[in-house]
């Protein structure tokens, strides 16, 4: 065994992200650790490296107790890891990013650099050529991407240069932690021949995604968290047809991991329901007069582009979705609608306002009101005190206090927290106060990011049905979800991205049954 | 202008009758560069006047008491800076940004305040007489030691501690799960930055027959972080060049007489404004595009 | 001792109003403004100049010098700030940017002579002055043994009464929920529609009226108006203060501010006037080792 965890266990608080996990990785295999969103597969990483100190329980590797030890005594001891939202050093050129990975095993220079200068030029030379094969085996060009600053690079380049930093510390253990998110299928099927060849030169693997294709395809085992503790660990095929497992991921309400967990049948399954609860078919056609007209907006960090020349358009009283996988670009569209970012090219006007270069006060006074991805509430004010923030564009006083009552009323829960700082919320109930937020800005078009994110089943579904609520309302709403099927199930109709593009259009219903669909937001 | 034209013209001369200028600059250059060492590893440390006045107080008594050679004063005040720093540096290095930058401020006012002006081996606000100061010979010592002083530091930066100063700098987890042990980097660091502020206070000390408790005090310290901010504090030539630029502009700008302070003021706040990463950093010498000018057609995105 | 104890609370209220203002801009942008001191000494200043140069009645001088001062708050926004946050600059090029500023302030008033370009605002150059007797009502009394002057006793109510209106601005109006979201989280109060630059620039007015004002008390009621005073008497202080209270706490400085005051009156009773100002860094030091949040502020958090 190279890796040997003993009943390890954190709490945040009240809240038991490891609850005694007990884990063997075998030398030389590919071990899978999936679970849920919130199951605590990441700060049982942490654990492990060092980042978040143990409560108790134990780790070796192999002889080595990693209990206790600092970050760095652990990495020196050969267990490397990336990160899940990428941690470059970004001003420093890739090959350098590289160099900095082979600290803890080279030797120290200081005394030599102030000396002789060729010496150090010789051991320089041999240290760029070993980054330069770390970036090659990692899948990078150097003589391309090596001197760029790595902040630079595109997106995929990244993950895979801070692979090869993670190499770079010679490991014996390599943990990867969500390496192909946010990737298309051709940069996944990219990452998954960059696992097995690395395996194949003998290195041991921890993986961790959220691509069951992935995990189940390229792991020799499996182990499988849930609320923070281990629910079954095994073969794919053991995992896969583990009860508990099926449980877990159909139980979290998460369709898109229930569908893509092997032996459920999600898609289908729902696909029916609806089909049942609802006979009318919906125009699938763009509205000749819209509310909303984005026309081939393009927007890029640096320069990677993150969305490239997407149009759509929404008319009053729709309920659209835009579906497509972790970093397709849907979170960057409604940021530029809503002014947090500016695009590089492209139009988009809301009701005659050009969003491209109103600021972020006017477009929300305009009623173009944004519910941001990971809620965004105001911890330290009371629950009251962001709804009534919430009212700041508005010029009629008084109906907006009245509004405010009877937001407390529609969500009671927040009606009885009112005094509480917004904090101490729970997850589906600050997504409540989210929600409610939006609403009192009195919005026309309300743009809703990933509402269902991390919510237990019970609130998935309230949230989902406050929305269908709203939209009852009347308020034309833009839906943002990776829950596709839920979105795609109360949408008129609904874009797919891929890598910031619109690859397709369509009713709700049409997208539902569309193999497309499936590929572009499984990734297939 | 007077001051670059003797330069170009007859440097002999601007030699000798600038040599106090030219050892300030000096001067000033090696406090840059301990204030670029703590900055390249990610810490705002403002302690370098106090270190300094420790620097410089050890090199002057020693002389004044124990008539001992220069260079066992110079040694000795620069060790004795080293060693408070260490003291100092363990418990506010895990301090972060501004905290730490306040946390050394009030180091260096409890130490000129409550321990200079209070003792009185130091002469208290009088300051001490040190009559053995050469003010012009010098200028030989102080451009040796920057020279060496910049060698030394451009090599530091370029092996594996400055890799881990960059990697601690860019991002501490980042720089952890890389074997780096962050602490002691930043230990390094400061104990460093400690000696070379240790070593310039021993310096200047021998500069002026006066030493005077006033000078190691809060307006040095945003003065020498100025130096190494202005100058650039990514690579090791930035805070000489500030440090160069700022000593010189009272003469370079001599027709703003009396209102050099506002002068330079604005100009410090258009160097900043215009390039925030400093006069030599990376990204060559571009100033930063104001809104107003024009800019070149953005590319189309590409298709990759 | 109790005249120690008055003085005590009535230099409390000047350091606790300077560094409300202080600590409100912290809270908001993260950013130690190091212009503020010198907003400090230009409110003294103006209010002076007004009542002695300008024959102004004395409370007009005050409400202009308020006012300038508070513009000032938007030079420090518009010049200082404003282009570096637009282009991402890291903090500590706004360290240098309101450096500059000071620097500007101070430098003028300084050069404030009759017959220069600066004599409208200043005439008596480096040299401390204080409001003519008779230019405002000061009645003395003397009780039990205390000397009880009008003007120092005056600075006590108005100090308390500003920090509680500013405290209720804060806690219970639209516009200060808006401020404290703006502090919080700037991405999601542009979302909720808070014009998030106005709101800064806001906070600057706020924060250098309030600056301004502690300038005018500070140099009326001790009779002391210089270039100065702010450096000296403030800028540092200032400082020590908001760490006391907790960085960016509003009530956290208030009572940082009498803390202080009492600290160093006490440290001058019991280990003589010399150590005075070293206990207070000394104090400053070891709260930001012991206890970095202060004893108001957040708990201090790092993300992973």
């Amino acid at each position: 065994m190279l890796l040997r965890l003993a009943d390890v266990q954190r709490h945040f608080g009240g809240v038991h992200a490891v609850d005694g996990v007990t884990l063997e990785v075998e030398k030389g295999s590919i071990q899978g650790l999936i679970g849920p969103n919130g199951a605590g597969k990441t700060t049982l990483v942490n654990v492990i490296t060092g980042y978040v100190p143990f409560q108790s329980g134990k780790a070796w590797l192999e002889e080595d107790q990693l209990t206790g030890l600092p970050a760095h005594r652990i990495a020196g001891l050969g267990v490397a890891r990336t990160f899940q939202n990428i941690r470059l050093f970004k001003d420093l050129s890739a090959v350098e990013n590289v160099i900095v990975g082979m600290h803890s095993r080279r030797r120290d220079d200081t005394i030599a650099q102030l000396g002789t200068l060729p010496i150090f030029r010789r051991d320089q030379r041999s240290r760029f050529n070993e980054a330069h094969r770390l970036m090659e085996t990692a899948g990078l060009d150097p003589g391309e991407v090596g001197k760029r600053a790595a902040g630079t690079l595109p997106y995929g380049d990244q993950r895979r240069l801070e692979i090869a930093r993670a190499l770079a510390l010679q490991p014996r253990l390599l943990i990867l932690d969500e390496p192909a998110a946010g990737m298309n299928p051709s940069e996944k099927q990219g990452i998954r021949d960059l696992i097995e060849r690395l395996n194949k030169d003998g290195l041991t693997i921890l993986l961790i995604d959220h691509d069951m294709q992935l995990v189940m395809g390229v792991c020799n085992r499996v182990a499988v968290l849930n609320f923070g503790r281990k629910i079954a660990d095994g073969t794919p095929e053991e995992v896969s047809t583990d009860a508990a497992v099926i449980k877990a991921y159909l139980g979290t309400g998460s369709e898109r991991e229930a569908s893509s967990a092997p032996g459920a049948t999600g898609v289908e399954a729902v696909a029916a329901e609806k089909a049942q609860a609802k006979g009318s078919s919906r125009p699938a056609a763009e509205p000749a007069d819209s509310i909303l007209d984005v026309h081939e907006l393009s927007v890029s960090y640096g320069s990677v582009n993150a969305v490239r020349a997407a149009s759509l358009r929404v008319a009053a009283g729709e309920v659209v979705a835009l579906i497509g996988a972790n970093g397709a670009g849907k979170t960057t569209i409604l940021s530029a609608l809503s002014g947090l970012i500016r695009p590089t090219s492209g139009t988009a006007v809301f009701d005659g306002l050009d969003l491209t270069t109103a600021k972020a006060s006017a477009i929300v006074r305009h009623g173009l009101v944004h519910v941001p991805e990971g809620r965004e509430i105001l911890g330290r004010q009371t629950v009251l005190e962001n709804l009534e923030l919430a009212t700041w564009a508005r010029r009629d006083r008084a109906a907006a206090v009245t509004q405010i009552a009877a937001v407390m009323k529609r969500f009671p829960i927040l009606g009885e927290r009112r005094h509480l700082r917004a904090g101490t919320l729970s997850g589906g109930e600050a997504q409540m106060l989210a929600i409610a937020r939006g609403l009192l800005a009195k919005p026309r078009l309300l743009l809703l990011d990933e509402p269902s994110l991390g919510l237990a089943p019970q609130m998935v579904d309230e949230v989902f049905a406050a929305i269908q609520e709203i939209h009852g309302d009347g308020t034309t709403i833009l839906l943002v979800e990776q829950n596709a099927l839920r979105a795609l199930a109360i949408a008129d109709r609904a874009y797919v991205l891929e890598t910031g593009r619109i690859l397709l259009t369509g009713s709700g219903d049409d997208l539902l049954h569309n193999p497309a669909v499936r590929r572009a937001y499984l990734g297939g | 202008m007077d001051l670059l034209t003797q330069l170009f013209t007859d440097p002999f001369a601007f030699w000798t009758s600038h040599t106090l200028l030219i050892s300030q600059i000096g001067i000033n250059s090696i406090l840059a560069s301990s204030m670029f060492v703590v900055l390249y590893s990610g810490q705002l440390s403002l302690a370098a006047p106090g270190f300094m006045a420790i620097g410089a107080y050890t090199a002057v008594l020693m002389d004044l008491y124990w008539h001992t050679p220069l260079a066992v004063d110079f040694a000795a005040g620069t060790a004795l800076a080293g060693l408070v720093g260490a003291i100092v540096g363990l418990p506010v290095l895990r301090l972060r940004g501004v905290f730490l930058a306040i946390a050394t401020i009030g180091f260096i006012e409890a130490l000129s305040l409550g321990v200079i002006l209070n003792l009185p081996i130091t002469g208290e606000g009088l300051g001490l007489k040190n009559i053995d100061a050469d003010p012009v010979g010098g200028v030989n010592i102080v451009l040796i030691s920057l020279a060496v002083v910049v060698y030394l530091l451009w090599r530091l930066t370029k092996g594996r501690l400055g890799y881990a100063w960059t990697a601690v700098r860019q991002d501490e987890l980042a720089a952890r799960s890389q074997g780096i042990d962050v602490p002691r980097y930043k230990l390094i660091a400061f104990v460093i930055s400690a000696l070379l502020a240790g070593y310039a206070g021993a310096a200047e000390s021998h500069l002026y027959f006066i030493l005077d408790p006033n000078e190691y005090g809060v307006p040095r310290t945003v003065q020498v972080l100025t130096f190494a901010v202005l100058g650039g504090s990514g690579n090791v030539l930035g805070p000489v060049v500030g440090a160069l630029f700022l000593t010189t502009f009272p003469f370079i700008f001599k027709q703003a007489g009396d209102y050099i302070g506002v002068v330079s003021g604005a100009v410090l706040i258009a160097i900043i404004v215009f390039r925030p990463q400093g006069i030599v950093g990376r990204g060559g010498f571009a100033f930063v595009r104001p809104r107003w000018w024009p800019r070149p057609q953005s590319r189309a995105p590409s298709t990759g | 001792m109790g005249q120690q104890i008055l003085n005590a609370i009535f230099i409390g209220s000047i350091y606790a109003l300077f560094a409300v203002g202080y600590t409100l801009v912290f809270g908001v942008l993260d950013i130690l403004n190091l212009a503020h001191s010198a907003v400090f000494t230009l409110g003294a200043a103006v209010t002076y100049t007004l009542v002695v140069n300008h024959g102004q009645s004395f409370w007009l001088a005050c409400v202009l010098g308020i006012f300038v001062a508070a513009l000032m708050g938007l030079v420090i926004e518009y010049v200082c700030l404003r282009p570096l946050r637009r282009r991402r600059a890291p903090p500590i090029a706004a360290l240098i940017s309101t450096i500059g500023l000071a620097l500007i302030i101070i430098a003028a008033i300084e050069q404030g002579r009759p017959g220069t370009l600066f004599a409208w605002l200043w005439v008596d150059g480096a040299n401390p002055v204080t409001m003519p007797p008779g230019a405002f009502p000061n009645p003395t009394w003397h009780v039990a043994g205390l000397t009880l002057e009008g003007s120092k006793l005056a600075v006590i109510p108005i100090s308390l009464a500003l920090m509680l209106v500013l405290g209720y601005v804060m806690r219970s109006t639209q516009v200060g929920r808006g401020l404290r979201a703006v502090a919080e989280n700037p991405r999601a109060a542009r979302l909720m529609g808070i014009d998030v630059d106005r709101m800064i620039a806001l906070t600057l007015v706020i924060s250098s009226a309030l600056g301004g004002l502690a300038g005018i008390l500070f140099g009326v009621a001790l009779g002391d108006i210089s270039p100065y005073i702010g450096r000296d008497s403030v800028e540092v202080r200032g400082l020590a203060v908001i760490v006391l209270g907790g960085m960016g706490s509003i009530p956290g400085a208030v009572l940082g501010g009498y803390l202080l005051g009492l600290i160093e009156v006490l440290a001058v009773v019991l280990l003589g006037s010399n150590v005075r100002a070293g206990v207070a860094f000394a104090a400053l030091f070891l709260m930001l080792v012991l206890r970095p949040q202060g004893f108001f502020g957040a708990q201090l958090r790092e993300r992973i």
